[in-house]
């Protein structure tokens, strides 16, 4: 490890730049050609992550399926990330990529707060995970590394709860009430829309419970037409992660609950 | 001069009695362990003197801010990178101070052409499970003190600091006479105040008096208190999250010690 950047007195300020000076940054493979012709947007983020607001903050949920390919490498994933008290960070795409730079993330809001003696403004750390995306671009055009996050948060100072979803190159836009990422989003973008506008109240209207049950069965209907979203597992048990932030803090529903809920709520 | 022995150890000498005298007037910084974790505890009259390091390891410190700050960053950059490059579980306030912050002091103060770092360093690590707190002293020059449980040296559960000798002296020697592993917050924060202030006496006391008596520290307390922000803050063992540091708000640390 070299020197500490600090005891020169003109190291790097940020955490990312911290882990370029000790060479602990991921880097892109320097001599591996750059395939253009086929636009690496079009790779299937093969899981489905959803967040959207109810009547006391927001709630992130993700199935549990990892695939490589047609290949189901691992049911019990868990693709929603608690990055701060207050914070949450969903991914969709290359596990190896979105893991680091959920670690990224999460020591970049601690290592802000240690040194600058200050807790990260919300914009900060929305651009924090957009500057990731950007940094991960050599990945992205190699087509090894394409990561499509959301990431969701309550907003202390506004003391509403808040939105973000991503492209992989890092553009970033706040939900109005929902966002899905994954291969599954369509299904699951199309179960939200059509409960936020037609159904008896709209998505920020919603109880706890009742926002929780949707998030399954929005994650349930994914997986009926997409073979790399788990949904629930009911043989096996396996219940898509779901998590709630209120102003109280981040909230996991513990499997036994999610159970409840899910079976005295279906269609006989 | 470099050649010469005895101007070398003359050398090291009058910077050593520099550094005390630049020293002298740093106000104590008390850190003591009680039943649901740390409790740091000073009061300052400009700057903050209590910081947090990483998920398990705050530091008080006095001296010169630009050589604190630095020091204070250091700590943060290795304990960070430890952190992330294995896991939060490897990083070690012993291994910090002993292997990457010990060797640059030590260095920066026998290099006597170049600055030494003017401060000296209180750290703590909130002990994983059973395992005992650990409290460090890390001075000017490298050398280390911490809190024992080794080489025949009894366990304290404590850690001061101060500007003098003998303020650190007998804010440690009132505190060997007080069991307060069992205490609640509340009579820990009282504790921490009075021992702040009798080491706050022993900086501007003459001789290296005995401890003053429990009322006249009580007194001092009061008139200080009137004068300067209070600063304090946990180390909680049972954090909700990983990061176990909470700082203080000055209004919950007036109400408790009222």
């Amino acid at each position: 490890m070299n020197t500490p950047a600090a005891l020169s007195g003109n190291g790097p300020a940020d955490f990312p730049g911290i882990l370029r000076h000790h060479g602990l940054a991921p880097e892109p493979p320097a001599h591996t050609p750059v395939t253009s012709h086929q636009s690496p947007v079009t790779q299937t983020h093969a899981t489905t992550i959803l967040a959207f607001k109810f009547a006391d903050g927001v709630l992130v949920a993700g199935d549990r399926r990892a695939t490589a390919g047609n290949v189901i490498m691992y049911d019990r994933a868990d693709k929603v990330l608690e990055i701060d008290r207050h914070s949450l960070m969903a991914i969709a795409g290359v596990p190896a990529t979105a893991w680091e730079m959920a670690r990224v993330l999460e020591h970049s809001f601690h290592f802000f707060r240690r040194t600058q003696l200050a807790e990260m403004s919300l914009e900060g750390k929305v651009r924090a995970l957009s500057k990731l995306l950007r940094d991960n671009l050599g990945f992205v055009l190699q087509g090894v590394g394409v990561v499509v996050p959301i990431f969701a948060t309550f907003d202390a100072a506004a003391q509403i709860p808040r939105v973000y979803f991503y492209d992989p190159m890092g553009a970033q836009f706040e939900a109005a009430d929902f966002a899905a990422t994954g291969s599954g989003s369509p299904a699951v973008r199309a179960v939200l829309h059509h409960e936020n506008t037609y159904a008896r109240k709209p998505l920020r209207k919603l109880k706890a419970s009742e926002a929780v049950l949707l998030a399954l069965r929005a994650l349930d209907t994914a997986a009926e037409s997409d073979s790399a979203t788990g949904g629930v597992d009911r043989r096996a048990r396996v219940f898509p992660i779901v998590k709630l932030i209120t102003s109280k803090g981040i909230e996991t529903l513990p499997d036994a609950k999610l159970a409840k809920l899910f079976k005295s709520n279906l269609t006989d | 001069m470099h050649e010469e022995p005895f101007r070398w150890v003359e050398a090291i000498a009058n910077r050593r009695e520099y550094v005390e005298d630049q020293l002298a007037p740093g106000s104590p910084i008390v850190a003591l362990g009680y039943r649901d974790g740390i409790l740091l505890f000073t009061l300052s009259r400009e700057r903050q003197k209590i910081f947090e390091i990483y998920d398990r390891i705050a530091l008080g410190g006095i001296g010169h801010p630009g050589d604190l700050e630095r020091l204070r960053l250091t700590a943060i950059e290795l304990a960070s990178t430890e952190g992330f490059a294995r896991s939060a579980d490897d990083v070690a306030l012993r291994r910090l101070a002993n292997y990457s912050l010990s060797p640059a002091l030590k260095a920066a103060f026998e290099q006597i052409y170049g600055p030494p770092f003017l401060a000296r360093l209180l750290f703590t690590e909130l002990g994983r499970g059973d395992a005992p707190n650990l409290f460090l002293r890390l001075d000017y020059d490298g050398s280390i003190r911490t809190n024992g449980g080794s080489f025949g040296k009894t366990f304290e559960d404590f850690g001061v600091i101060a500007g003098k000798p003998q303020a650190i002296a007998q804010m440690e020697s009132s505190l060997r006479e007080h069991k307060h592993s069992e205490l609640s917050f509340a009579e820990a924060l009282r504790l921490a105040a009075r021992t702040w202030s009798i080491g706050h006496l022993a900086l501007s006391a003459e001789s290296d008096a005995i401890v003053p008596a429990a009322a006249r520290a009580e007194d001092h307390l009061r008139e200080q208190l009137a004068h300067a922000s209070v600063e304090a803050a946990i180390l909680e063992k049972n954090a909700p999250l990983p990061a176990t540091f909470r700082a203080l708000a000055e209004d919950e640390v007036r109400t408790a010690l009222a």
